[in-house]
């Protein structure tokens, strides 16, 4: 049931993972010309006019965009944080659902496998592709950069780790929201749409003091990318939270699911 | 003989909305049991109950003298289950899908598979939404054959094959009956009952309302005669029939008397028009269950 599983999503984790590739790979060719340019020294000076709240939010107040590394900081491991979580939240409201949605579920439940080994499975397989997304995106841009530039290593992989934090959270999230029903389209908008708030409320929260609050409701907090890059060090408390969020919502999930009708 | 199947006041509520209500019945081994009954009498919603795809409200149903709950495995692996609209995975040919099906099983179920597909020819090649509703539906018999349960649960199992097939089917089953297996047949089609049923169960408006042996069914040997005539008075009161429905000078009755008897009566008379019917499920319930 896990093979099925692994070949049922290897097609949309490859279209995931390319799009992301691409994206690095054009910066990766881009950055070595422009890096020692007029124009990039220019920019950073533009960039300086900006209100502090704004480069705070996007991190720019303490990294700036002048190297390939420093544009990753700022920019690019927002999109993959952005991206390996909207590839978790498709996944957590697809891969049970999807049975029901489908019908397939009536035959699925008709063959001597319990429920609970079904979302077991499922959840293992979504796992390997998330894990196995970041660590694939990790390893090519490791070797991207070493070819450009000098990097600060320990830095770079602590960042490349951290999606895994927000990325297994919005998927157990939304696996547990698709319990709720029996189309896939209804929690689709919803898991997207969680993405999103969250990503904007992070950056809201970022802004000032008095938005600060707004971080406790966004699941990218728990990808803390700025203490990281601060302190070269993930936070345990972080990665102590999202493993009990985990947790609880797949708990959750399984209880739900269990009783759940499904047609 | 053992008792296979025991459904002990299985009722069935959707909300307010009523699905089934107390349903007591139990299945013989080796016996195939019809269950017929209209489109929305609760056939579906019974036989998923049954298989704990829906939560029932109240009742319980007991498998081998054991409550069947919805993670059993080894119940479930005695169960075969062909349910009325079949979904399987697209994506997959129809081999893949057997070989899919194999891996749930611990004992090895290949030969009976090969036997399966050669009997009712299926293409192991084809994708699975290439298939024709009647292919998808051969696919879904042998997956609910293949592991060689000792009970069948099949839901409108006929629909979509053609006629040679379905004869295909019906000897399968018989086979299937000498092994012993028990098998529960929901369906609307009343032939079929007769042809391969020994007993039947009908249901109405989410209740079971009988339960009878096919032979005395087939004994009542019921059928309508609808006749017209200009006589059509006379031949009311010479043969002294009860008219289910009259329209000027048409009437319709049922035959109580053999068909020998009655023709030979009415070659007494001018008769416009004949027309002699198997009753349907619905005159069935009307004539014999009001």
């Amino acid at each position: 049931m896990f093979k099925r599983e692994m070949k049922i999503n290897l097609k949309s984790f490859i279209i995931w993972t390319s799009v992301l590739m691409i994206l690095f790979l054009i910066v990766f060719l881009m950055y070595p010309s422009i890096m020692n340019s007029e124009n990039m020294k220019m920019m950073d000076e533009m960039l300086k006019i900006f209100p502090k709240e704004m480069l705070k939010a996007f991190n720019m107040d303490i990294s700036s965009i002048d190297t390939a590394f420093g544009w990753m900081r700022t920019e690019g491991f927002v999109f993959v944080l952005l991206i390996t979580g909207i590839y978790s939240g498709i996944l957590g409201s697809n891969i049970v659902l999807k049975e029901e949605n489908d019908k397939t579920i009536e035959y699925l439940n008709s063959v001597p496998v319990s429920r609970r080994k079904i979302v077991f499975s499922k959840i293992l397989s979504a796992l390997t592709y998330i894990f196995l997304m970041i660590t694939i995106l990790g390893i090519f841009n490791f070797i991207g950069l070493s070819i450009i530039e000098e990097f600060d290593k320990k830095l770079f992989v602590y960042l490349s780790i951290t999606p895994v934090f927000s990325s297994i959270v919005i998927f157990s999230l939304c696996l547990f929201l698709s319990t709720f029903t029996h189309k896939t389209k209804k929690t689709l908008g919803i898991s997207l749409g969680l993405v999103f708030i969250s990503y904007f409320l992070q950056i809201l929260s970022e802004m000032s003091d008095k938005t600060e609050f707004l971080k406790y409701i966004s699941v990218f907090t728990l990808a803390d990318i700025r203490n990281v890059i601060v302190n070269i060090s993930i936070d345990p408390i972080m990665i102590i939270i999202s493993i009990s969020l985990f947790i609880i919502f797949t708990i959750l999930t399984i209880i739900r699911y269990e009783k759940k009708e499904l047609v | 003989m053992k008792e296979v199947i025991k459904i002990e006041g299985l009722t069935k509520y959707y909300g307010k909305i009523r699905g089934v209500e107390d349903i007591n019945l139990t299945l013989k081994e080796g016996e195939i049991f019809g269950f017929i009954g209209p489109n929305g009498a609760g056939k579906s919603t019974t036989i998923r109950s049954i298989m704990n795809l829906i939560n029932k409200t109240k009742g319980k149903v007991l498998i081998e003298n054991k409550i069947f709950n919805k993670d059993d495995i080894e119940i479930k692996e005695k169960i075969g289950y062909l349910p009325s609209e079949i979904n399987l995975y697209d994506d997959l040919t129809v081999k893949e899908m057997l070989n899919y099906h194999e891996t749930f099983y611990k004992k090895n179920i290949h030969k009976r598979r090969e036997e399966l597909v050669k009997i009712l020819q299926l293409d192991e090649k084809k994708k699975i939404e290439d298939l024709s509703l009647g292919n998808l539906k051969k696919l879904g018999i042998i997956l609910a054959l293949m592991h060689e349960p000792k009970i069948l649960i099949l839901d409108e199992p006929t629909s979509g094959l053609d006629p040679i097939m379905q004869n295909v089917f019906y000897n399968l089953l018989k086979e299937e009956k000498k092994k012993g297996t028990t098998i529960f047949y929901s369906t609307h089609i009343l032939n079929e009952v007769s042809k391969i049923c020994d007993r039947v169960g009908i249901i109405k408006d989410g209740k079971l309302i009988k339960v009878e042996n096919i032979e005395e069914i087939s004994n009542k040997n019921l059928t309508f005669i609808t006749i017209t005539s200009n006589e059509i008075e006379k031949i009311i009161n010479d043969l002294k029939i009860e008219v289910i429905k009259k329209e000027n000078d048409t009437i319709k009755f049922a035959c109580k008397i053999s068909h020998d008897e009655l023709i030979k009566k009415l070659s007494n008379y001018t008769i416009t028009k004949i027309l002699i019917e198997e009753p349907t499920l619905e005159e069935i319930f009307l004539h014999y269950y009001k």
